[in-house]
């Protein structure tokens, strides 16, 4: 197994540790990641905001450079996983978004045909890696772990555009937790409610408010750490702990991290020093 | 502000034409039923609901629309769009409203997100990538934030130096031409729409 790699912007900054995470789990579950050369910003929520073709247009340059190599992309940023995969909706079902996009194209040599797709992490290492051969890699026992698995808004929605996972109770990363031999909490009704990041720097308080109703129910529930697979959520939940009024702190890891470990991975090769919330009391349980 | 009389002669009936062409598909589909406002995470801070803006949208009260603060306040969660009976693609219009409003240079009342989305694409072609301390030093300056405005941000950026996590200089990609030649080629394409 093989796949054209998009870290995207935020897994070179604030997610580093997703990235370190994602390619040092990936290496253990013998799949092949080849980054994708030279590869450009999805756009986020700002190009569409400006132009609905830019916002085609821009994924669709990385799409071109992984179909060039026959590759399917995998990219662990939800928000850059939702984008590449609306790009690609659009370009496959939106009236005249192929010519758009072939004009936009036009004097730069690319070239997006949608023979590849984009896939994430958890879609890959739950439905085709499989969850018997991440067990047979499981080396270290969690104990138990306390784990609330926070999924964030756009990995699942919408479901004609994204849809590996139910839209209102997704499970991949219950799952994988459960096959680490840890603890799935329910985060009842929070799973997919927004983190408020998309609107921290125009509306700092409400933005905060939804934050800390995440982390109140992680709380409540009584979780050691929470997961989660979006890099703006992760920023959030972990380096907004504080301003979103929460006294005690809870860490906050990528879902890569936490299997990397079971998996028996350093945790400097998983960037665990690298979370904002010490990950202290996670490697306690781990190693204890 | 919603006026206590919609006067119909003052609405553009092209108007909600004009926003399906710029992406906002299937607004016109809306029958007000609500469902997109319940699940809302942003609603509160909304001068106008997600159903009302749809409302307002197909009776054409373009003025009104373009300089609400709803769509600028939208997280694009996906939550409205994915429940909605009628299949209204919610942030889609949002967005679309939104770029007809920056395209237009209409001011709304919410300064300081029509900067940061214009900086962030501007960083996106110059660089290829974000390059965030660039982004939030233009938005505090031109959305008259200023000084405050960086200081509120800089709590954040001194937490993710310490982790190694904030690049102090943009990576340039090889492929900034190309962005170039593509964002020059939609401008072209829609400046003639
Ligand atoms: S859910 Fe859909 S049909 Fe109902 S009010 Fe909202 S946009 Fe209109
Ligand atoms: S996409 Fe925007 S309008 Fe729809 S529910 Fe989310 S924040 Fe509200």
């Amino acid at each position: 197994m093989r796949f054209a790699y998009y870290p995207g912007c935020s897994l070179e900054a604030s997610g580093r540790e997703y990235d370190m995470s994602t390619r040092a789990v990936f290496e253990a579950l013998g799949v092949e990641l080849e980054e994708i050369d030279d590869w450009n910003c999805c756009g986020a929520t700002a190009a569409y905001s400006i132009s609905d073709t830019l916002a085609v247009a821009l994924p669709a340059r990385n799409l071109a450079l992984a179909e060039e190599k026959g590759l399917d992309v995998l990219a662990p940023c939800s928000e850059c996983y939702h984008r590449m995969r609306k790009a690609e909706y659009a370009v496959r079902n939106k009236p005249g978004m192929k010519e758009r996009l072939e004009k936009a194209f036009e004097g730069t040599g690319l070239k997006f045909t949608g023979r590849i797709t984009t896939r994430h992490p958890l879609d890959v290492i739950v439905n085709d890696v499989g969850i018997d051969a991440v067990k047979a890699r499981i080396t270290k026992d969690l104990n138990g772990l306390k784990v609330a698995p926070y999924y964030g808004c756009v990995i699942a929605k919408p479901p004609e555009v994204v849809g590996f996972e139910s839209v209102e109770n997704p499970t991949s990363m219950d799952v994988l937790i459960e096959a680490a031999g840890a603890r799935a909490l329910p985060m009842s009704g929070f799973k997919t409610r927004c983190c408020g990041g998309p609107v921290l720097i125009t509306r700092e308080e409400l933005a905060l408010g939804l934050t800390s109703g995440i982390l109140k129910e992680a709380m409540e529930e009584g979780a050691d750490c929470i997961v989660t697979p979006c890099p703006l959520c992760g920023v959030m939940l972990d380096a907004k702990q504080k301003a979103a009024g929460v006294e005690a702190e809870i860490p906050v890891l990528y879902f890569t991290q936490l299997l990397g470990l079971a998996m028996g991975i350093k945790p400097k090769r998983l960037g665990l020093d690298k979370n904002f919330v010490p990950t202290d009391r996670v490697l306690e349980v781990v190693s204890g | 502000m919603l006026p206590d009389v919609i006067r119909l002669k003052e609405c553009d009936p092209s108007f909600v034409r004009e926003v399906m062409e710029a992406g906002g598909q299937g607004v016109s589909a809306c029958f007000a039923c609500g469902t997109c406002v319940a699940g809302c995470p942003t609603v509160e801070a909304m001068d106008h609901p997600p159903r009302r803006l749809m409302r307002m949208i197909n009776l054409g009260m373009r003025e009104e629309v373009l300089a609400s603060d709803t769509v600028w306040l939208c997280a694009s969660c996906n939550t409205c769009n994915t429940r909605c009976p009628r299949g209204v693609e919610i942030p889609n219009v949002m967005a679309a409203v939104k770029s007809i409003a920056i395209r237009e240079g209409v001011q709304p009342d919410e300064r300081v997100a029509p900067v940061f989305y214009q900086e962030m694409v501007d960083s996106m072609v110059r660089y290829g990538r974000l390059f965030e301390p660039r982004m939030m030093l233009m938005v505090s300056l031109r959305s008259g934030q200023g000084v405050e405005g960086l200081m509120k941000n800089a709590p954040l950026g001194l937490e993710l130096f310490k982790k190694g996590k904030l690049p102090l200089r943009p990576h340039r990609i090889k492929g900034t031409k190309q962005l170039k030649t593509i964002l020059e080629n939609i401008r072209t394409m829609e400046g003639g729409k």
